[in-house]
């Protein structure tokens, strides 16, 4: 201790000026404290000034009560290296609620008081600190039964109207869009953005505030979509956060991550439906659910055309069987033309080769007269052939009903014998345009 | 059976459905062209929803909406 001065001998009564009181604090105090102390606490109100120092406060607490409590400071230069070395270590910054090893050294400031300049920071007792209250995380919603909730949910065939937490201005965000809309399928997704802060200490009240929200307008939509990411890796503790993972677990629609880590999950992303890692793997997940379903449609769209094709070449095949029976109506119809046609095309060839006989000097000369035969023979193949096609015209059902004649059924069967049919009955006469429906009055049978 | 109320679960369970059935054999001719329309149609549906114009999922959200009632957190658009 000083020698405290006796300003004024006479009154022997011995007092401070209160620098002196202040100066004599922290010289016992400084002097007491001589050497940097390792110290576990929580920080609280961490704020850092435009110069770059940062204040907080440290507090220990025992049951939510706080039981100690002290101001601290960090100055710039020691912040930079410190906070830098916290980040790489943890992919955390600094903040509020988070217990750290510091290394201080006790100081007392004439004006200011005392408070606890931090030099250093040991990162892996915070780490160890942040992988202990995440493993009490994931048991406490286990042990409520909400873990598994949320994957229980089943995504929609086609999740098509998505709505996104997330931050416009997140690069993820916009990798997102863009793989969604520009998807090679030409599927339409809706998505909607439900604006949230995505990191920092207001990230876990933004986003549970967004999920209720999207929780009124819930018919909308059949899917939720977290998504961040894209430059830094680091401030993810939101996503640890008891009160988030439970809002997560518990949503009556199914949610899909996409925070963009390469660490350990967060605890967000172990109680999600559907986890990825990138908000980019995100669209692309949901793209090819929507792939799948269209497979499943092109599948049977094929099975369809492919089975009804052969239906109706095996009933083309029964109805000519059954044209068959016309067959000679319509070949006699057709066999007077069929002789006109062959002693023309007879005529034709042989006047062709009489007249090449007749002048087989010439056409030594003039061979561009031979083809001229060949055209003339040509032609009369073609009126042949046109002949040929009208035969099968006249063959073709529909053209045998235009003729008039008409198919009768009875149910579903077609009718060859009138005695398949009783007094009442209900046939159907099919006719080239129309179908007729009557009932059997009588029947005249062959025999 | 309208298409009202189709979903994109309803529809591919019914299509899945005719062409079983078309498969089976069991599809009587005359039938069979009604059960290939309607199977054109959900085809046909699939398809728009999921290829539709912006406008046309917009409408099916405008529907969703109304169908919602009173719950009224009012359009956004």
């Amino acid at each position: 201790m000083q020698q405290l001065p006796q300003e004024d001998i006479g009154t022997q009564k011995p007092y401070f000026r209160l620098s002196e009181l202040n100066a004599a604090i922290k010289e016992t105090l400084e002097s007491s404290f001589p050497d940097t102390i390792l110290l576990v606490a929580e920080i609280s109100e961490l704020r850092c000034k435009t110069k770059g120092h940062c204040y907080l406060n440290l507090v220990e607490r025992k049951d939510d009560q706080i039981i100690a409590q002290m101001k601290a400071n960090i100055w710039a230069y020691a912040f930079r290296k410190l906070s830098e070395k916290f980040e790489t270590a943890t992919g955390e910054t600094l903040k509020d609620g988070m217990e750290v090893l510091i290394s201080v050294n006790v100081t007392f400031h004439e004006v200011y008081g005392l408070s606890l300049n931090i030099k250093d920071i040991d990162p892996t007792y915070s780490l160890g600190e942040m992988a202990r209250k995440k493993k009490e995380v994931i048991e406490r919603l286990g042990r409520e039964g909400i873990i598994n909730l949320n994957k229980e949910l089943k995504l929609p065939l086609v999740p098509q109207r998505i709505a996104v937490i997330s931050s416009s201005t997140a690069a993820g965000y916009g990798d997102f869009v863009n793989h969604l809309e520009g998807n090679p399928f030409g599927y339409r997704i809706y998505h909607e953005l439900y604006q949230s802060l995505m990191q920092g200490q207001e990230a876990e009240t933004s986003i549970v505030a967004s999920l209720n929200e999207i929780r009124d307008r819930i018919g909308l939509y059949d899917a939720v979509v977290i998504i961040r990411g894209g430059g830094s890796q680091i401030d993810l503790s939101c996503f640890d956060s008891y009160r988030l993972a439970a809002e997560v677990a518990r949503f009556p629609l199914p949610v899909i991550t996409g925070i963009g880590h390469e660490r350990d999950d967060t605890v967000t992303d172990i109680v999600a439906h559907m986890k990825c890692k990138t908000p980019t793997d995100v669209a692309q997940f949901i793209i090819s659910e929507m792939r799948n379903f269209e497979e499943r449609v092109l599948e049977a769209r094929r099975r369809l055309i492919q089975k009804t094709k052969e239906i109706m070449r095996e009933e083309n095949q029964r109805v000519s069987v059954a044209a068959r029976q016309f067959k000679h109506i319509v070949a006699s119809t057709f066999h007077g033309e069929h002789t006109r046609l062959h002693s023309a095309i007879h005529k034709l060839i042989h006047g062709t080769s009489a007249t090449v006989n007749a002048r087989v000097n010439i056409m030594q000369r003039y061979s561009g007269d031979l083809s001229a035969g060949t055209r003339l023979f040509l032609q009369s193949e073609d009126t042949r052939l046109k002949g040929l096609e009208q035969a099968v015209r006249l063959l073709d059902p529909a053209n045998i009903l235009k003729r008039g004649y008409s198919i009768t059924y009875h149910g579903d069967r077609v009718m060859k014998d009138a005695k398949e049919v009783g007094e009442g009955d209900f046939i159907r006469t099919r006719l080239y345009d129309g179908v007729i429906k009557s009932r059997v009055e009588g029947r005249d049978g062959q025999q | 059976m309208g298409n009202s109320e189709l979903t994109y679960a309803s529809a591919i369970e019914e299509l899945e459905t005719i062409v079983n059935e078309i498969e089976s054999g069991e599809v009587d001719v005359d039938v069979l062209a009604a059960k290939v329309k309607r199977a054109s149609e959900l085809i046909k549906f699939c398809n728009e929803r999921l290829k539709g114009t912006q406008a046309e999922v917009n409408k099916i959200l405008v529907d969703l909406e109304e169908k919602e009632g009173e719950a009224g957190s009012g359009s956004e658009e």
